[in-house]
């Protein structure tokens, strides 16, 4: 290595500390994609396991699952029904932008068509697409900050995203708001191509899960049917977890 | 008497020239039987396609089931487990033939690697071979005791699917209680509609298997179709069903025309167009008639201006030119009769076969026969014979009044012609 190699490589290493202590120290440098990235990985760390609680309501009927989830960076993600007895075992795959359905009582994995994708999950009011588009928002959207200040004696930004000309993606609008204190979100609202607002997902519960201070409880309410939501509460969570090789692909589903 | 004697002999004083003005009438008449027999094949056909594929002509439903289709809104949703009385009490209708019950919901199917979305259909099979359409011709059935789990896919669903009969298939759905229904089925039947969005996205099952996976009472369906005497009379039975107290009480019955408004305009625009080819055809053989009737009284105004003078009184001169005109009519009317059922005769048996310019065609969502076969519409027939004889008549008016105007002086001092 050729000293004047040496030194190139020692300056790019103080320019990047430099800027990463900047970043930690002043928030309000930051763009307005980076807040959003960075609340992104935030949450998600690069690889994770957990378990939580789905509650669901629905004029109709109220149920609640207990799912063990993995994931992997932002592209790989398992989700195992663990309770109730019934649909025990039913499990999600999802790699990149593909996703699975195992069905034990059939022993059959079922691929999820594009057609699909805005389909329920589980009965849910989360969508398939929800799970596999899910934190790509600083891919697929225009990332501007829309208000800065205070809301109810907070501290936060809001964001307004709105998607790239080819984006694929359902949202016409979305709507997002990061308390400045701690880089926690606080709700998304997501609109429609029409610009009427279809959902609202509202975070709350902030806990410590390994380390890292997480929204515990996420409530997503459908704009036609306020008496309507599904919750999701983490009942354990752990970042930086190794997990085994293996784990997110279609011969692991049926274990 | 006189009078009668004195038309008909007219007629005949310038055969060559009646003749003429007689086949204008008969064309005419031929011309409409003909065309309306061919419209009238197109629109009963469109019915039919239209009711007997798949829709029946008259459907019950819970009457907040449509347009959403939501799973909820089953016609036993609100007092389950007396539908079986309410379809007997329906049953005994006098005009009704038969009733089927269905149940439906979204879903996904999957074979191996493929997947796709369909409607899922639940049928009673028994019945509903004699209500619809849709389930004949097809390879295998839905009540074959040799297959457990039986399902019938339309045909590019099957070919999305890569499934042929035989092929086991996942079918995935949200179910009544929320939880994820699935099950295993076996394809026992391609089904092949010819219209695309049928074959492209249905899937049938028998009613209980679907119920079963829906997590749904057998009480609970959302649909019961039926079928009637005369289809023409659907809006009429549909709204004695929802005034009776055979109805569920939350029930809503509904005609064809009601659930296809397109089908109830084209028939009732078609029939207005009936009307109007009476009215255009009725108004060229008027003024063939009038022609021919204005060239008879002038020709004959030494004669009338004779009978005048001797004494005539102008009425029976208008009665036999009128009478004249009628004969000019009844006589075209049965020519027209004639050729036209000579014509019937061929289009309602052989039929016009469009195949090689159409090929398979839809028309307003529902499936069109290529082969084009008049149906006589007696109505329509008698409207146009009707409709034709009574512009000779009224062609026949304005000579008739002239010759009996005629000042007997003048006329008798006109040159005498050939």
């Amino acid at each position: 290595m050729t000293s004047n190699l040496r030194v190139a490589t020692l300056m790019i290493l103080a320019i990047l500390s430099i800027s990463f202590i900047e970043a930690q120290t002043d928030l309000s440098q930051l763009t307005a994609v980076e807040i959003v990235d960075r609340v992104d990985r935030m949450l998600r760390g690069d690889s994770s396991r957990g378990t939580m609680q789905m509650t669901v309501k629905t004029r109709r009927w109220e149920r609640q699952m207990t799912l063990e989830i993995w994931s992997e960076g932002t592209e790989k993600a398992l989700v195992k029904v663990l309770r109730p007895k019934k649909e025990e075992g039913v499990t999600t795959l999802k790699v990149n932008s593909d996703m699975w359905n195992y069905l034990p009582k059939i022993d059959r994995t079922i691929r999820i068509p594009t057609s699909m994708m805005m389909a329920s999950w589980m009965g849910s009011h989360f969508t398939n697409d929800d799970l596999v588009k899910e934190s790509r928002l600083i891919h697929d959207y225009d990332i501007e900050l829309s208000y800065q200040g205070k809301r109810e004696e907070l501290p936060v930004w809001e964001f307004t995203l709105t998607p790239h000309p080819d984006a694929p993606v359902v949202w016409g609008k979305i709507h997002y708001q990061v308390r400045k204190q701690d880089l926690m979100p606080t709700w998304v609202a997501y609109y429609g191509e029409d610009g009427e607002r279809k959902r609202t997902l509202i975070f709350s519960d902030y806990r410590e899960f390994g380390g890292r201070l997480v929204p515990a409880r996420s409530r997503m309410i459908p704009e036609d049917e306020p008496e309507e939501f599904t919750e999701i509460n983490y009942l354990e969570l752990q970042f930086d977890v190794s997990i085994p090789r293996g784990t997110f692909s279609l011969a692991s589903l049926r274990r | 008497m006189i009078v009668l004697r004195l038309g008909w002999r007219n007629l005949w004083r310038n055969s060559r020239r009646s003749l003429i003005t007689i086949s204008a009438v008969a064309c005419g008449f031929a011309f409409l039987i003909v065309l309306i027999g061919l419209m009238v094949g197109v629109a009963n056909q469109m019915l039919h396609n239209g009711t007997e594929l798949l829709m029946g002509d008259v459907q019950l439903h819970h009457q907040d089931y449509l347009p959403e289709r939501n799973l909820y809104d089953t016609l036993g949703r609100d007092s389950a487990g007396d539908l079986d009385e309410w379809r007997t009490r329906i049953g005994r209708l006098p005009e009704l033939e038969q009733t089927s019950a269905r149940v439906y919901a979204f879903g996904l199917l999957s074979t191996g690697n493929r997947s796709a979305g369909a409607q899922l259909m639940g049928v009673e099979p028994d019945s509903e071979v004699r209500l619809t359409a849709f389930l004949d011709g097809l390879e295998g059935n839905l009540t074959d005791p040799a297959t457990s789990h039986p399902l019938i896919l339309g045909k590019l669903l099957a070919q999305e699917l890569e499934a042929v009969v035989g092929t086991e298939v996942a079918v995935v759905t949200q179910s009544a209680d929320g939880s994820l229904g699935n099950d295993l089925f076996h394809v026992s039947g391609i089904l092949h509609t010819g219209l695309r969005y049928l074959d492209r996205t249905l899937a049938v099952f028998t009613i209980s298997d679907l119920q079963e996976l829906l997590v749904l009472e057998s009480g609970q369906i959302h649909e019961i179709a039926m079928s009637i005497q005369d289809p023409m009379g659907a809006d009429r039975f549909a709204f004695n069903l929802n005034a009776s107290s055979s109805l569920p009480p939350d029930g809503l019955a509904q005609s064809w025309g009601d659930l296809a408004p397109q089908l109830r305009d084209y028939i009732g625009l078609a029939q207005s167009m009936y009307g109007f080819m009476i009215v255009i055809i009725g108004l060229f053989v008027a003024v063939g008639v009038l022609n021919t009737m204005m060239m008879a009284v002038f020709e004959r105004s030494r004669e009338i201006g004779l009978l005048n003078a001797l004494g005539m009184r102008p009425w029976p001169i208008v009665g036999s030119i009128l009478l004249e005109s009628v004969f000019l009519g009844l006589l075209g009317l049965g020519a027209g009769l004639g050729v036209g059922a000579w014509a019937m005769s061929y289009l309602t048996s052989q039929g016009l076969d469009l195949t090689r310019w159409m090929g398979e065609l839809s028309m307003l969502g529902t499936r069109m026969d290529p082969v084009l076969k008049a149906v006589w519409g007696w109505d329509y027939v008698l409207w146009s014979a009707m409709g034709l004889l009574i512009s000779t008549l009224l062609a026949a008016f304005f000579p008739a009044v002239r010759a009996a105007r005629l000042d007997p002086v003048k006329a008798l001092a006109a040159p005498v012609e050939g």
